[in-house]
C-alpha cells in the first residue's frame, strides 16, 4: 500500500504523464456528453411525434367515421411504433443514426413498409459516432502506449534502471505499484465520466457493473501487449513504433479488412430483389381472377374462409388479402435477408474473439441494444404489432362491420419496450484469452531470450 | 541539387537496410494494392447488379398488361443509383445512403437498403477503400518513419557532422523531405494506379482523376513536409514521435468525428415520420378532393368548367378523375418538393459546418475533395434522389394525363361495380412500354470541379503552411548548435 | 593540405559570449597559425564547447570578433564550415553505411566528387587498416571512427583541423597512431586546434598550450627543446586552473 501512494504521488508529479490521463478524462467526458445529447435528442423526437400522430390518427378518423368503411380506416391510418434508446445507448450509440428509432406502418403489405429508411445526413454519419465506445476502442489504447512504452525502458535510458532496482528491496514490487498506479489512472479517466453518464441516462446497475469490466478487459490488453513487447527489450523509440503498428492493425486495418471480407462472403441483395419481387406480387392480383388471390389467402388464414364470397364490385378485403398474399410471396426473401444481417453480425463477432478492439467494440454495443441485432429486433416487434393490427381490422373487413369513431379506440397500440441488453459473454471472454494468449508468448520469449 | 539528391540517396539506402521501415512500407504498400483491388472489384459488381436491376425494374413496368392507368400509377416504378465513376477510389456516403427508391404515386419514398444497415459495427470502424488508406493509414506509417529522420541523426550527432560538412539546413531537410516524400509515392502506388485505370477506362472524367490525383499529391506532400518539420525542431525523436502520433489522431481521428456533433447541434434534422405528418397535415389544410364542398377542389372544378365553356362535369370532353389526378399530384409534389427541400437544407448547412473545420485538419478537406470528385458525396446522392422525384412525377402525370384522355369518365365511374366497365377501363400496354426510363444525368465536370475548388484550396494552403514551417525549420537548423 | 594566406588560420580577439546574464566566454583572445599545433586545456564549464562553437558558426558572439580563415564564421557560416574539419571526442558517423559509403556521401554533402582512388589514398594515409575500408561501421572501434574522420578531412582539404578531446578513450598505440598522423597534417600545413582536459597527451605535440580558465586564456606556453614543455609546471599550472 505504501509502495502503490509512493508511486501514485511520483506519478503526479510527472506533467507529461498527468497531462495524458487529464486529457483522456476530458476526451471521455465530452464523449459521454455528446452521447447523452443524442440520446435526449432521440427521446425527444419520438416525444414531439406522439401528439403529431394523434391529430394526425384524429383526422383520419373524422372522415373516416362518415363513411365507416372498415377499409379506409385500415388504409389510411397509419400507426406509429418506435425505438426508445436503451439506458445505455449514450455510451455507444451504433447503427441508431443510420436505421430509424421511430416508424409509421399501415395494415397493408409490410415488406414495402419495413425498410424505409430515415432522414439522415449520410455525410455526418460517415466518419463514425464520438461517443463513449470510440474514445475506449480507438483512443484509450494510445494513452496506454504512451503511458506504458517506457515504463522500463525510459529508466535504462535515462541511466536509473541499476540503481532504481538495486535501490528496492524487490523490483518486481516496483514495477507493479507503477503499473498498478499507472493503470488505475487511466481507468479513473476512463470511468468517472461514465460513472456520471449512467447516472444521468439511470443506466441499470448490472450494466454499468458490465461495461467497467469491458473497460478492465481491453486495458489489460493493451497494458499486457505493452509489457510484452518492453521484455523484448529494445529502446523505448521501438516499442513506442512497435505498439502503435499494432495499434494500427488491430483498430484499424483488421476491422477494415474484416468488413470486406465479410460483406463479400455474405452477399445481401435480396433487399433489393425483396422490394421488385413484393411489388410484382401485389400488383398482379389486379390481373388475376380475385379468387385467385382469395385461395392463396385462405390457405394460410382458413378462419375467414366462410365469409361471404367476393362480388364484381371492388371490396377492401380482397385488397388486404392480397396485400398479405404479397407479403408471404416475399417471406423467403425476407427471411434470407434477416438472416443475412444477423449472420454478417454473427461474423464480426467471431472476428471479435482474436480481435480485442472488435470484441470491446461489439461488447459495449450489444449492452446497450444499439447493434445490428437490436436493429433487426426492432423490426421483429414491429412485424409482431403488424400482426396484430391485420388481426385487428380483418374482423371489420371480413365481416363488414362498420368501423366507427369508437373503434379507432379500440386498434392495437405499439407497446415500445427498451431493448434490454445482453452479457457479452463471449465477447469479453475473447478479450480475456488474447490478454492471456499475448501475456503467455511474451512469458515464453522472455524465457528463451533470458536462457 | 545533386547535395539534396544525396541526402535524398542516402535517407533511402537507410530505409532499405532497415528492416522494420521497409517492413512496414511494404505491407502498406500491399494494403493499398487490396484496397484498390477489393473496392474496384465491389463497385464493378454493385454497378453490375444496379443496372441488372434498374434493367429489371424497367422490364417489369413495359410487361404490365392492359390496366387503368391509376393502377400503373400504383404499380409503380423502381429508379436505382447508378454507380460513379470514382467510388472505387472513394466509395464516400454509399454505404450510408439507399440505392434503391420506389416510385409510386402521391408518395415520395425513401432510398432504400443502405449497406451501412445491413452491415455489421465493423463497417463503424471505417470502409477499406484506397481513400481510407491514402487519408488515414499513409499518414501514421510516414509519421513513423520520418519521426526520426531528423531528430535521429541529431541523436546520434550525424546531423552536425552534416551540416559542417557545409550542407546548409535547408538541402539537408530537401533530400529528407524529398526520400519521404517518394517513400510516401511508393506505397500509394497501387491507389494512383487505380485512378489512372478508372480514367483510361472511361468510367471517370480526366478532370476527376486529374484533380483527385492533385489533392491526394498535395495532402501527401502536407504531411511530409509537416514531419520532416516537426523532426528537424524537435530535440528528441521521441518527442517528434508523440507529437506526430497527437497531431495526426487529432486532425485525422478525431476532427472528423466531433464535426458531425457540432453540425447536428447546430442544423437539427426532423425525423422521416414528422416529414410524413407534416405532409399529411399540409394536404389536409390546402383541400381533400374526397370532399365534394372542399372549396380548393370547389374552385377547381369552376375553373375547369369554364376553360371547356361548360357547365356539368359530364359534359366535359375528358375525365374530370383523371384532371383531379393531375392537380392532386401537384399538389402532393410541391409538398414533397419543399420538406425535401427543407431536410437538405439543413443537411447542407451541416455540411458548411464540418466543412469549416477544414481550418483545423487537412483531412477534412482532401475528404472533401476526394468525395466531391468521385461523386460519392451528398450532392451526387440529392441529385440522385431529385432526379428520381422528378422522373416520379412526370412518369406519374403521363399515366393521369392518359387517365383524363384515354379513360371515358362513365367506365373510370362504374369501374370498381360492373366488370365490363372495368375491362374497359384498362387502356393498351403499348402506353406503358412508351413510357421514359429513368435516365439519371450525370453533373456536369465543371460543376464538379467547381464544388471541390474551396476544398482543394484549403488543401494546398495547407500545404503552403506546411512548406512555411518546413522552410523556417530549415533555416533554424543552420543556426542551431546540433 | 592548402595553407591560408596571412598565416593566421584561427584568429579570436576580445570575444564575448553571454548566455543570458552569464558571460560563458569573457573577452577571450586566442590565434592559431597555419602549420601549428595548439592545445587549448580546460576544466569543465571553462567554455570549451562554446569555443569551439563560436569556431564553428553555432553561436553568435555578443561582441569581439572571430575570424576563420579570415572570413566570420556568424555571418558567413557555410564558406567557413568548408575549410573546417571538425572532429568530436566520438565521431558520428552513418552506422548503416561502409567507410567507404560513409567517406563518399560526407565529401558528396560537401559538394565534392569522390574518386576511388583518393579515399584509397586517404585511408591509406591515415592508416585504416584495408579490411575496414568496405566494414559498415557499426563495428568499429572509437580510433578506427577518428580516422575515418580524418580521411574525410584530408580529402575535403580541410585548411583547419578541430580536435574535439581526441586521445580520450584510445589505448596507448592509438594515441601514437594518432600524434603521428596530427604532425604529418601539421607538416603539409594545416592549423590544428586540440580542445582537452588530456595534460599529458596534448602536451606530445602541441606547439603551444593555452589555458582556458571562466571563458578566457589565462595563461599561454610554448614548447620549447627536445623536453618541449616542463610537465611538472603545466600540472601545477592546470591544477591552479582548476581549483579556482
Amino acid at each position: 500500500m505504501n509502495a502503490l501512494l509512493r508511486e501514485a504521488r511520483f506519478l503526479l508529479g510527472l506533467k507529461s504523464a498527468v497531462a495524458a490521463m487529464v486529457a483522456l478524462f476530458a476526451l471521455t467526458a465530452v464523449a459521454v456528453s455528446a452521447g447523452l445529447v443524442e440520446v435526449a435528442r432521440q427521446e425527444a423526437a419520438i416525444a414531439r411525434i406522439g401528439p403529431q400522430q394523434a391529430s394526425d390518427v384524429a383526422a383520419v378518423t373524422d372522415w373516416v367515421s362518415q363513411g365507416k368503411d372498415p377499409g379506409n380506416a385500415a388504409y389510411y391510418t397509419f400507426h406509429a411504433t418506435s425505438d426508445p434508446p436503451s439506458d445505455l445507448a449514450f455510451a455507444a450509440i451504433g447503427t441508431r443514426d443510420v436505421s430509424p428509432y421511430v416508424l409509421r406502418v399501415r395494415a397493408l403489405g409490410l415488406e414495402a413498409q419495413l425498410y424505409e429508411g430515415e432522414i439522415g445526413n449520410p455525410e455526418a454519419a460517415l466518419p463514425g459516432r464520438f461517443d463513449f465506445a470510440f474514445v475506449l476502442v480507438y483512443l484509450a489504447p494510445l494513452f496506454v502506449i504512451l503511458l506504458f512504452h517506457d515504463l522500463r525502458s525510459g529508466e535504462r535510458e535515462a541511466g536509473r534502471l541499476r540503481a532504481l532496482e538495486a535501490s528496492v528491496g524487490a523490483p518486481s514490487a516496483l514495477w507493479g505499484a507503477r503499473l498498478t498506479v499507472r493503470a488505475l489512472g487511466l481507468f479513473l479517466a476512463l470511468a468517472l465520466p461514465f460513472f456520471v453518464g449512467a447516472f444521468v441516462a439511470g443506466t441499470a446497475l448490472w450494466k454499468v457493473g458490465a461495461v467497467l469490466a469491458v473497460v478492465l478487459a481491453y486495458l489489460a490488453f493493451w497494458i499486457v501487449l505493452c509489457m510484452v513487447v518492453a521484455r523484448a527489450a529494445r529502446s523505448s523509440l521501438a516499442n513506442a513504433m512497435t505498439l502503435a503498428a499494432a495499434w494500427m492493425t488491430l483498430t484499424l486495418i483488421v476491422p477494415a479488412i474484416g468488413h470486406v471480407a465479410i460483406n463479400s462472403a455474405i452477399p445481401l441483395r435480396q433487399g433489393m430483389e425483396l422490394g421488385q419481387t413484393q411489388r410484382t406480387a401485389v400488383h398482379r392480383a389486379w390481373d388475376i381472377p380475385k379468387s385467385e388471390s382469395m385461395d392463396a389467402f385462405f390457405r394460410t388464414h382458413p378462419q375467414w374462409r366462410n365469409t361471404a364470397p367476393l362480388g364484381e364490385a371492388f371490396h377492401w378485403k380482397w385488397y388486404f388479402a392480397f396485400h398479405q398474399v404479397g407479403d408471404e410471396l416475399a417471406g423467403d426473401l425476407s427471411r434470407q435477408y434477416r438472416q443475412g444481417v444477423l449472420e454478417r453480425a454473427a461474423w464480426s463477432e467471431r472476428l471479435g474473439l482474436v480481435t480485442p478492439g472488435v470484441a470491446t467494440q461489439l461488447a459495449l454495443h450489444r449492452l446497450a441494444a444499439t447493434d445490428p441485432a437490436a436493429q433487426i429486433a426492432y423490426q421483429d416487434r414491429i412485424r409482431a404489432f403488424h400482426g396484430e393490427l391485420r388481426r385487428f381490422y380483418y374482423p371489420y373487413l371480413f365481416e363488414d362491420r362498420p368501423f366507427g369513431r369508437a373503434d379507432f379506440a379500440r386498434a392495437p397500440e405499439y407497446r415500445a419496450a427498451p431493448a434490454a441488453g445482453s452479457w457479452p459473454v463471449a465477447l469479453l471472454g475473447g478479450v480475456v484469452l488474447m490478454t492471456a494468449l499475448v501475456g503467455g508468448i511474451g512469458f515464453v520469449r522472455g524465457r528463451r531470450v533470458a536462457s | 541539387m545533386s547535395v539534396i539528391l544525396s541526402v535524398t540517396r542516402n535517407e533511402l539506402r537507410h530505409l532499405v537496410r532497415s528492416r522494420v521501415a521497409l517492413t512496414g512500407l511494404i505491407l502498406v504498400a500491399l494494403l493499398t494494392f487490396a484496397a484498390a483491388l477489393t473496392s474496384n472489384a465491389y463497385q464493378a459488381d454493385q454497378a453490375g447488379l444496379r443496372e441488372r436491376l434498374q434493367h429489371a425494374a424497367d422490364q417489369d413496368f413495359a410487361a404490365q398488361p392492359n390496366r387503368h392507368p391509376h393502377r400503373v400509377v400504383h404499380f409503380g416504378h423502381f429508379a436505382i443509383r447508378p454507380a460513379s465513376g470514382l467510388a472505387a477510389m472513394d466509395p464516400g456516403v454509399e454505404a450510408y445512403t439507399g440505392n434503391m427508391i420506389f416510385l409510386e404515386g402521391h408518395r415520395q419514398n425513401s432510398a432504400n437498403f443502405g449497406d451501412a444497415r445491413q452491415s455489421s459495427l465493423l463497417v463503424r470502424f471505417g470502409q477499406l477503400s484506397p481513400a481510407l488508406v491514402l487519408q488515414v493509414i499513409v499518414p501514421l506509417l510516414l509519421v513513423f518513419i520520418g519521426a526520426g529522420m531528423i531528430a535521429g541523426e541529431r541523436e546520434r550527432g550525424t546531423l552536425r557532422q552534416s551540416l559542417l560538412a557545409g550542407i546548409s539546413g535547408g538541402a539537408l531537410l530537401s533530400g529528407k523531405a524529398l526520400a519521404l516524400g517518394l517513400a510516401a509515392l511508393a506505397i500509394s502506388t497501387p491507389a494512383f494506379g487505380l485512378l489512372l485505370w478508372l480514367g483510361a477506362s472511361g468510367g471517370a472524367r480526366l478532370s476527376a482523376v486529374g484533380l483527385t490525383t492533385l489533392g491526394y499529391v498535395a495532402y501527401l506532400a502536407f504531411w511530409t513536409l509537416l514531419i520532416i518539420a516537426v523532426s528537424a525542431t524537435a530535440n528528441r525523436s521521441r518527442s517528434a514521435l508523440i507529437g506526430l502520433v497527437g497531431a495526426w489522431a487529432f486532425m485525422v481521428v478525431l476532427v472528423p468525428r466531433v464535426a458531425p456533433e457540432a453540425a447536428a447541434a447546430l442544423a437539427p434534422l426532423p425525423t422521416r415520420v414528422e416529414t410524413d405528418i407534416a405532409v399529411q397535415r399540409d394536404l389536409r389544410s390546402m383541400g381533400d378532393s374526397h370532399n365534394p364542398n372542399d372549396p380548393y377542389f370547389a374552385a377547381f372544378k369552376q375553373k375547369t368548367l369554364k376553360q371547356y365553356g361548360v357547365t356539368r362535369v359530364e359534359d366535359l370532353p375528358v375525365n374530370y378523375r383523371g384532371l383531379l389526378a393531375i392537380e392532386g399530384e401537384k399538389l402532393t409534389s410541391s409538398l414533397f418538393d419543399r420538406y425535401a427541400d427543407q431536410a437538405f437544407g439543413a443537411m447542407e448547412a451541416q455540411g458548411r459546418v464540418m466543412d469549416a473545420l477544414a481550418v483545423v485538419s487537412p483531412t477534412v478537406a482532401i475528404r472533401r475533395v476526394s468525395m466531391t470528385l468521385a461523386e460519392t458525396d451528398l450532392f451526387a446522392y440529392r441529385r440522385f434522389l431529385e432526379q428520381a422525384e422528378a422522373y416520379r412525377y412526370d412518369l406519374v402525370q403521363r399515366l393521369n394525363r392518359l387517365q383524363a384522355t384515354a379513360v371515358t369518365a362513365a367506365d373510370d365511374a362504374a369501374k370498381s361495380k360492373n366488370a365490363a366497365a372495368e375491362a374497359r377501363s384498362r387502356i393498351s400496354a403499348d402506353h406503358w412500354q412508351a413510357m421514359p426510363h429513368f435516365d439519371p444525368k450525370r453533373p456536369s465536370a465543371a460543376d464538379v470541379v467547381g464544388r471541390a475548388v474551396p476544398a482543394l484550396v484549403a488543401l494546398l494552403l495547407w500545404l503552403a503552411a506546411g512548406a512555411v514551417f518546413a522552410a523556417r525549420a530549415g533555416h533554424r537548423l543552420n543556426r542551431s548548435a546540433a | 593540405m592548402k595553407t591560408v594566406d596571412g598565416d593566421k588560420a584561427i584568429e579570436i580577439a576580445d570575444l564575448v559570449v553571454r548566455y543570458g546574464d552569464r558571460a560563458v566566454i569573457d573577452h577571450l583572445a586566442l590565434t592559431v597559425r597555419a602549420g601549428e599545433v595548439y592545445g587549448l586545456l580546460g576544466g569543465n564549464g571553462a567554455g570549451k564547447s562554446t569555443t569551439l562553437q563560436a569556431i564553428l558558426g553555432f553561436v553568435r558572439p555578443s561582441a569581439g570578433r572571430v575570424r576563420v580563415v579570415g572570413r566570420d564564421p556568424a555571418s558567413e557560416p557555410a564558406e567557413v564550415r568548408r575549410a573546417i574539419a571538425y572532429i568530436p571526442e566520438n565521431v558520428a558517423l552513418y552506422e548503416h553505411l561502409t567507410a567507404r559509403e560513409n567517406i563518399d556521401y560526407f565529401l558528396r554533402l560537401a559538394g565534392l566528387r569522390p574518386v576511388a582512388d583518393e579515399i584509397n589514398k586517404a585511408f591509406g594515409t591515415v592508416g585504416l587498416a584495408e579490411e575496414a575500408w568496405e566494414r559498415r561501421v557499426s563495428g568499429f572501434s572509437k580510433g578506427m571512427r577518428q580516422k575515418t574522420a580524418i580521411a574525410l578531412a584530408v580529402l575535403r582539404r580541410a585548411s583547419v583541423l578541430l580536435l574535439d578531446e581526441p586521445t580520450s578513450g584510445l589505448d596507448p598505440g592509438a594515441t601514437a597512431d594518432f600524434n603521428a598522423l596530427v604532425s604529418r597534417l601539421r607538416g603539409e600545413g594545416a592549423a590544428i586546434l586540440i580542445v582537452t582536459h588530456d595534460l599529458i597527451g596534448v602536451a606530445d605535440i602541441a606547439d603551444r598550450i593555452g589555458f582556458l580558465e571562466r571563458g578566457r586564456i589565462s595563461d599561454e606556453m610554448v614548447a620549447e627543446g627536445p623536453e618541449r614543455f616542463d610537465l611538472r609546471a603545466l600540472h601545477n599550472r592546470f591544477s591552479r586552473a582548476r581549483a579556482a
